[in-house]
């Protein structure tokens, strides 16, 4: 009985995809909305293109207004990687996102599942409170922040250019929290259950009933923490004053008061910068920007 | 059971009850502490400092100073923020007061519009008396910070809507076009930018300015231009006519239009992919319907479409506000020693009070100020449109 609910609730979204794929006629009414969508791409690609073009140019190039190079120069990467310690950086970067990626998805998958799941009194005004933090700007919060992380109000030892100072204030955002209890909230009360029956708690349920099934959240919770780690600024640039921990956002911002007029260089070291988030975008941009759709929607 | 007399009074709580509560809390303890220590606290944190003298150390209780020295005269804010609040009495007073009462309308909506005009004069006043006192630093920032939001939000959702309505008619290449149209929300802001300061440098070899010489239009100085764009624009019209614009009214410089053109360069296909998930969500039958009572094109649009999708407009408009009012990054990059203050919007200001000046606690004061004025934005969004949204 488990399998069969479990089936219906993962083909259901295939099904609807496959409905809404109707045989494409082309109407000469299309032609205004066409051109109007290729100005917009076209406006849209422009920083990216300029960007590309120019890391591959001389340095005489990118003052003579061409808007191609004329023979690539691929080493401009090569001077910049070296140039600006984009290796330290890079690496800085994956292991950053990495432990934040895997500290959301642990504490957002057990908070939202509890919420979704278990009744404990004060549940939804834990909640709501948490939900709350969402409006709290930034700004409000990175001073007093800094300074707990420096040892200032709570008396630890200073943070300062560690992996703890860089990850733990990421490890759990509301939106995700809230994004795993919508999804909880849709399975079927009868897979519980029937697991309970079988004997198995929460714990369990959870790791081999819940989580096989939730591939989809947690591929978009995966994702949207990825691009906002990988995207930090304002906090990294505050908490790393060496290049022990320096991710690359950081690293490029010094970059950019090293590097001056060599504008092939900065656009090289940009290219390094953005390229991973691209190809992540690029191998999962469907479930990428339907995940985004859906959640945002819901919220 | 050492607990059996509470129990006895209360409706029985089991064990196997409380060890669920037990596991709930403990699910749920991770994140709930995360988000309080770094999340909840800090407020209260920032508030405490604030009433502080507080220079890299905490210094003596100074209570409401470090706000005085923002607001620079407390009948001024109280203007300014009573004005605020006055034009929610107005729209309560337009829409609901009367309500009951027959034949009242009229002077509701009469009352309605003398609060509002009250309200005008009072901000206006209001902020007259704390540009003369208080800081103006953290202040021009606000003003900066009102153009960009009230500039940007608008502008990226019509867009949005535009491009979300042109990719819903089932045209071939769809995903692609939602890819493109995508990208700059997931890049890096430090990156793009870069590649922007590149873009709209005041050099005339650069892409800015190429293109506006393809137009035959006279090269810009971009970010380094701190002049009005009502300046550059209608200047020499304005100087045949005698027009001084001054203060608020002459508008964003150059510099901040180019930081805008950014912003809705980023949130524009982040916003039309949102509604092209909304759009998705309006029944078919509905069009059905009034195509078949004869409604045309643009009235189904502004009549089933527009209304239809309110919540995500609604949503949008929000996230619009909450984003273009706490953007730092990009305005960080772009800003260099030339562009002086010109796009510095009240949270690189409040930023710089901290990083550049020492000074903590007029740091946390200017960042609770901007904080409730968020709040009120929030709550004036709620009152205005959150009723007019179908299905909230």
């Amino acid at each position: 009985m488990s399998d069969q609910a479990l089936t219906t609730a993962t083909a259901a979204p295939q099904e609807r995809a496959k409905a809404a794929r109707e045989p494409y006629e082309f109407k000469l009414s299309h032609i205004p909305a066409y051109l109007a969508l290729i100005v917009g791409a076209v406006v849209s690609m422009s920083p990216f293109l300029y960007m590309v073009s120019t890391s591959l140019m001389t340095l005489g190039e990118t003052i003579n207004r061409r808007l191609l190079p004329r023979t690539p120069q691929w080493v401009n990467y090569q001077t910049a990687w070296s140039e600006a310690d984009f290796a330290l950086y890079f690496r800085n970067s994956v292991i950053i996102t990495a432990i934040v990626i895997a500290g959301v998805v642990v504490t957002c998958t057990l908070a939202g599942y509890a919420f979704a799941r278990i009744e404990f009194p004060g549940r939804d005004t834990i909640f709501m409170v948490l939900l709350a933090t969402l409006m709290i700007p930034g700004t409000v919060t990175f001073l007093p922040n800094l300074l707990m992380i420096r040892g200032q109000v709570i008396p630890w030892p200073s943070l300062m250019n560690t992996l703890p100072a860089l990850t733990l204030p990421f490890m759990s955002t509301a939106f995700i929290i809230f994004l795993f209890r919508q999804f909880f909230m849709g399975i079927p009360h009868e897979l519980y259950d029937a697991a309970r029956i079988d004997g198995a708690g929460h714990v369990r349920f959870l790791t081999s009933v819940v989580l096989p099934m939730s591939k989809p959240v947690v591929m978009t919770a995966t994702l949207l923490t990825f691009v906002n780690s990988w995207n930090e600024f304002l906090w990294p640039l505050l908490v790393t004053t060496t290049p022990r921990w320096r991710p690359l956002g950081v690293g490029l911002y010094t970059f950019i008061s090293e590097a001056g007029p060599e504008t092939h260089l900065l656009m090289a070291g940009a290219v390094i910068t953005i390229l991973p988030v691209l190809l992540v975008y690029f191998l999962t941009q469907k479930q990428f920007t339907e995940g985004i759709a859906t959640s945002g929607l819901k919220g | 059971m050492q607990t059996s007399t509470t129990a006895a009074r209360r409706p029985r709580v089991s064990a196997s009850q409380r060890r669920e509560w037990l596991t709930g809390y403990l699910f749920v303890l991770p994140a709930t502490l995360v988000i309080t220590l770094f999340g909840i606290f800090p407020i209260a944190y920032a508030v405490y400092m604030s009433l502080h003298r507080w220079r890299v150390r905490k210094g003596a209780f100074v209570g409401l100073d470090n706000y005085l020295a923002i607001v620079g005269d407390w009948w001024g804010a109280l203007a300014f923020f009573g004005g605020l609040l006055l034009i929610l009495v107005a729209h309560w007073l337009w829409t609901d007061a009367f309500k009951r009462a027959d034949g009242a309308p009229l002077l509701g909506r009469l009352l309605g519009a003398m609060v509002l005009l009250g309200s005008g004069v009072a901000i206006s006043l209001g902020w007259q008396l704390m540009r003369q006192e208080g800081d103006r630093r953290f202040l021009s920032g606000l003003m900066r910070t009102v153009y960009y939001g009230f500039t940007a939000v608008p502008v990226q959702i019509a867009l949005a809507l535009v491009i979300a309505t042109l990719l819903f008619q089932k045209l071939r290449g769809q995903e692609l076009f939602r890819m493109i149209y995508f990208l700059p929300y997931v890049t890096p802001a430090v990156a793009a930018a870069a590649v922007f300061r590149s873009i709209f440098s005041p050099r005339p070899e650069r892409p800015a300015n190429t293109v506006l010489e393809w137009l035959g239009l006279p090269p810009q100085q971009w970010l380094f231009e701190t002049r009005p764009v009502s300046q550059i624009l209608f200047g020499g019209l304005f100087d045949r006519l005698g027009i001084e614009l001054t203060g608020f009214w002459a508008g964003p410089s150059l510099a901040l239009v180019t930081v805008i053109i950014f912003g809705v360069w980023t949130f524009s296909g982040y916003n039309a992919v949102i509604f092209l998930a909304g759009l998705g969500n309006i029944p078919k039958q509905l069009y059905e319907a009034a195509a078949i009572d004869g409604a045309t094109r643009v009235q189904q649009f502004r009549y089933i479409t527009v209304p239809l999708l309110s919540p995500v407009t609604f949503y949008l408009t929000v996230l619009g506000f909450i984003g273009t009012f706490q953007a730092f990054t990009h305005i960080y990059v772009m800003r260099s020693p030339a562009t002086r203050d010109a796009v510095d919007t009240a949270s690189v200001v409040i930023f710089d009070t901290f990083y550049g000046l020492s000074n903590f606690s007029l740091a946390a004061a200017q960042s609770v100020v901007l904080f409730v004025i968020i709040l009120i934005l929030t709550l004036m969004q709620n009152r205005f449109f959150g009723r007019r949204v179908v299905g909230v």
